[in-house]
């Protein structure tokens, strides 16, 4: 044992480790530190201002007290319709190219198509539904905000659906066509059920990543002061209003964007925690 | 290719019948010249072979040899993939089950298979076995269970699972999984059953159990069995396929093949000289 | 052959032909020997014989070990299973033809106190000569696994039964003739009994030979030529 730790090459190789170690500790610190701050920050800006007010009280005019409840509602509208709209898309063709065109052109140009969606800026997809729909319509609305939202759930449930159902054992596939099973029951009755915590963790990361956006809600939704559940009008929303208020001079606005970023943390949080433990369930 | 079919003398059947005692046995499945391709490469070369009805045929060789690929011919189960066909006959009680026409899901519930690894599905004990047979049959509650408790029972399962039927599948032991995917194949009510390694993953006295119970299923069904055990090929089946490199090298009586095997490389192969 | 893929598998199939190899070659000596003792009266030779003969034991006993582990262990299969189960065979017919070797060459002491017709123990002799060679043949058909040299043995048992027929007969004529030499022909018979048993043994031997080869022994009866010996002797 001594003579292979007096060993040169040896006693460099741990010289190496530790160099490599210290700086691998110092880049994990770095990342985290900004992380911590960002937290700390919004917890120290945010938490002063959430009350029951910000549920029950609607955005104010400028120098007055209010909340966002306008804003909340309008998010929530517009992530479920994204999501209801969304998640079935996603699921089938997710499941297409893994179940049944596994090997095809077809589903390797879908999955080149898909990774781009899944990267692509949201502000190109707020243009490409203001194109498509506000422009068309002649005005804003919950309608547009929601397809803005419903083509970024798209490729995250995609991606997560093909993956999950990929780690499905080809021999669970066997053993239920070995009892005779039809393609489709094989589908719905045993690759989806050994897949559910999986493709249910894709849609939860879906949500968490479109409830914090804003640019694609500036072009569709646009923003609305008042409280309005009518879809086809414009529509409030939290990310966009924090946008508007963190961007204003006045103090009360200022506030309530900060207790608005930490209500969308708190939520994108909750639901990254949920996707975890239901991942590591299984 | 046609040179390669005839170039198989000893495994002609018609001439071997009396040699090997299969005179008079009938004949299940009817293996014809088979042939079979992944994509462009040949991994089965003329193969003619029969399966005797209530008899354990095992098919043995080293690996790529074919016999997986063989087995997976007789119930189709290469249709799951592309690029893959044979070509041939495989008489299946008279039918070829090769033929374009033929419903791939009904044959295979005549023809089970059981896996390498247990696959048992993700819901409970009683769910696995009820599941095959509710896709053919509706039956009240009660004959339900008796029939769960009768396939449990002939995969000599039901005495340690009869406690907790409502249990998850996978929260059996591995010898025990397997046995509960062989309930669910017997569920089935199949005519042929179709063995790929039952026993690569098991401990022995698992692969004990399994193996009397092969060799107590061959009463009420044909059994087929690919295994790299030489040892328990000896001792589960009547008959073995010993192959070679996409050929049918042998075919014989086990207790023949396993004393005196005719062909060198059946020879080299069982005694542990070639892998 | 090839080897097997696990080399321990091929030395202990070694060891065991080695230790076969050596128990026939000690057997051949002991053979010869005891020929010699009788037709020299050398009563020395004899008891080296006789002493010798619990090393054959020991061989027996080693064959038998050997067997047993390569069976446990080794599991052997086709040829391999039929070489195991054939070298236990031989080891035993080994084991009794040096039995009758000994046997022989005790009878051979007690000769030498009488006076047996000296045209009966060269007849012995030739029998003996005879087996011999058949020994010494079938121990090289094994060694060389030359199933065509051991069907030639196999086939010289014949001959071997009708020396052994004459040689009763010319026993018993002696005997009715004079019976003051019935006690000295009656060890010759029992010695010229002895001798043709073991010829039998070889014959087994040959059997196995091609047993371990092809999984089959010789397909016509075996030859049977002292048949006419229970007539001769009821009469």
């Amino acid at each position: 044992m001594a003579s292979f730790a007096s060993n040169p090459l040896y006693a460099r190789r741990r010289r190496a480790d530790v160099v490599a170690k210290t700086l691998a500790y110092a880049a994990t610190a770095f990342g985290l530190g900004w992380l911590v701050l960002i937290l700390g920050i919004l917890l120290y800006n945010g938490i002063g201002g959430l009350s029951l007010d910000v549920f029950t009280h609607d955005t104010p005019p400028p120098g007055s007290d209010g909340g966002l409840q306008n804003a909340i509602v309008g998010s929530l509208m517009m992530t479920i319709l994204a999501v209801v709209i969304g998640t079935p898309i996603g699921i089938l063709a997710g499941t297409y190219m893994a179940e049944y065109g596994r090997h095809g052109r077809l589903s390797q140009i879908v999955r080149f198509i898909n990774d781009i969606l899944l990267s692509a800026p949201s502000i190109v997809v707020g243009l490409f539904v203001y194109q498509i729909m506000v422009a068309p319509m002649g005005h804003f609305s919950g309608y547009a905000g929601a397809v803005s939202l419903a083509v970024l759930v798209i490729p995250v449930v995609v991606r997560t659906t093909e993956d999950m159902l990929n780690l499905v054992p080809d021999t669970m596939r066997e053993a239920a066509a070995s009892i005779g099973l039809p393609r489709a029951h094989l589908i719905v009755r045993i690759a989806y059920r050994a897949a559910s915590a999986g493709i249910v963790t894709g849609v939860l990361l879906a949500i968490a990543r479109v409830s914090g956006e804003t640019a694609p809600l500036l072009f569709t939704a646009l923003n609305n002061q008042f409280f309005s559940v009518n879809m086809n009008a414009p529509m409030p929303s939290l990310p966009v209003v924090i946008f508007q208020f963190a961007l204003s001079p006045y103090e009360e606005w200022q506030r309530l964007a900060w207790t608005g970023a930490l209500l969308i943390t708190v939520t994108v949080l909750v639901l990254s925690i949920l996707a975890r433990s239901l991942t590591a369930r299984k | 290719m046609d040179t390669a079919t005839q170039t198989a003398p000893a495994t002609n059947p018609m001439v071997r019948h009396a040699a090997i005692g299969t005179e008079g046995l009938p004949e299940k499945v009817t293996i014809r010249n088979l042939e079979f391709f992944y994509g462009e490469s040949r991994a089965l070369k003329g193969i003619t072979l029969s399966l005797y009805a209530n008899k354990t045929t095992a098919f043995i060789g080293p690996s790529g040899c074919g016999k997986s690929t063989l087995l997976r011919i007789l119930n189709r189960m290469y249709d799951l993939y592309p690029g893959q066909r044979a070509t041939g006959d495989v008489m299946f009680d008279g039918d070829n089950l090769l033929a374009p026409g033929v419903d791939i899901n009904l044959l295979r519930a005549r023809i089970g298979m059981v896996f390498q690894k247990p696959t048992p599905f993700p819901m409970s004990i009683y769910e696995n076995v009820a599941f095959g047979i509710r896709l053919y049959e509706k039956l009240p509650r009660a004959e339900m269970d008796a029939r769960v408790e009768q396939s449990l029972r002939r995969a000599a399962l039901w005495d340690e699972v009869k406690d907790k039927l409502g249990a998850s599948g996978l929260s059996l032991s591995g010898g025990q999984q397997q046995r509960l995917c062989i309930a669910r194949t017997v569920a089935v009510k199949p005519e042929v059953i179709l063995f790929d390694e039952p026993c690569s993953a098991l401990d022995p006295i698992s692969t004990a159990k399994i193996e009397e119970l092969i060799d107590e299923m061959k009463k009420d069904y044909t059994i087929v069995i690919v295994t790299h055990n030489m040892q328990q090929a000896a001792r589960v089946s009547d008959f073995t396929a010993f192959m070679y490199l996409g050929e049918l090298i042998e075919f014989d009586a086990t207790a023949n093949l396993f004393t005196t095997p005719k062909d060198k490389r059946t020879q080299a192969y069982i005694t542990g000289r070639f892998g | 052959m090839s080897d097997h893929i696990l080399k321990r598998f091929d030395e202990d199939l070694e060891k065991l032909n080695a230790t076969i190899n050596e128990m026939g070659g000690l057997t051949e000596s002991q053979f010869a020997k005891a020929l010699d003792a009788v037709r020299e009266r050398d009563t020395a030779l004899a008891e080296q014989v006789i002493a010798t003969d619990a090393r054959v034991d020991e061989l027996d006993a080693q064959v038998q070990q050997q067997t047993v582990q390569l069976l446990a262990l080794r599991q052997p299969m086709a040829n391999d299973l039929r070489v195991v189960l054939s070298s236990i065979k031989i080891a035993a017919a080994l084991e009794r033809i040096a039995d009758y070797a000994k046997n022989t060459a005790k009878r051979g002491i007690v000769l030498t106190g009488g006076s047996p017709p000296p045209s009966a123990v060269a007849g012995i002799d030739r029998l003996g000569r005879l087996v011999r060679n058949a020994l010494k043949d079938v121990l090289d058909a094994f060694a060389d696994d030359n199933v065509e040299k051991a069907h030639d043995v196999w086939q010289r048992d014949e001959e071997i039964d009708q020396v052994y027929t004459g040689l009763f007969r010319e026993l018993l004529t002696y005997m009715m003739e004079d019976p003051r030499t019935i006690t000295a022909c009656t060890h010759l018979l029992f010695m010229a009994k002895n001798i043709e048993r073991a010829g039998d043994h070889i014959t087994n031997i040959a059997e196995l030979v091609s047993f371990r080869q092809t999984g089959k022994t010789f397909a016509e009866a075996r030859p049977k030529g002292s048949g006419a010996l229970y007539t001769t002797g009821a009469t």
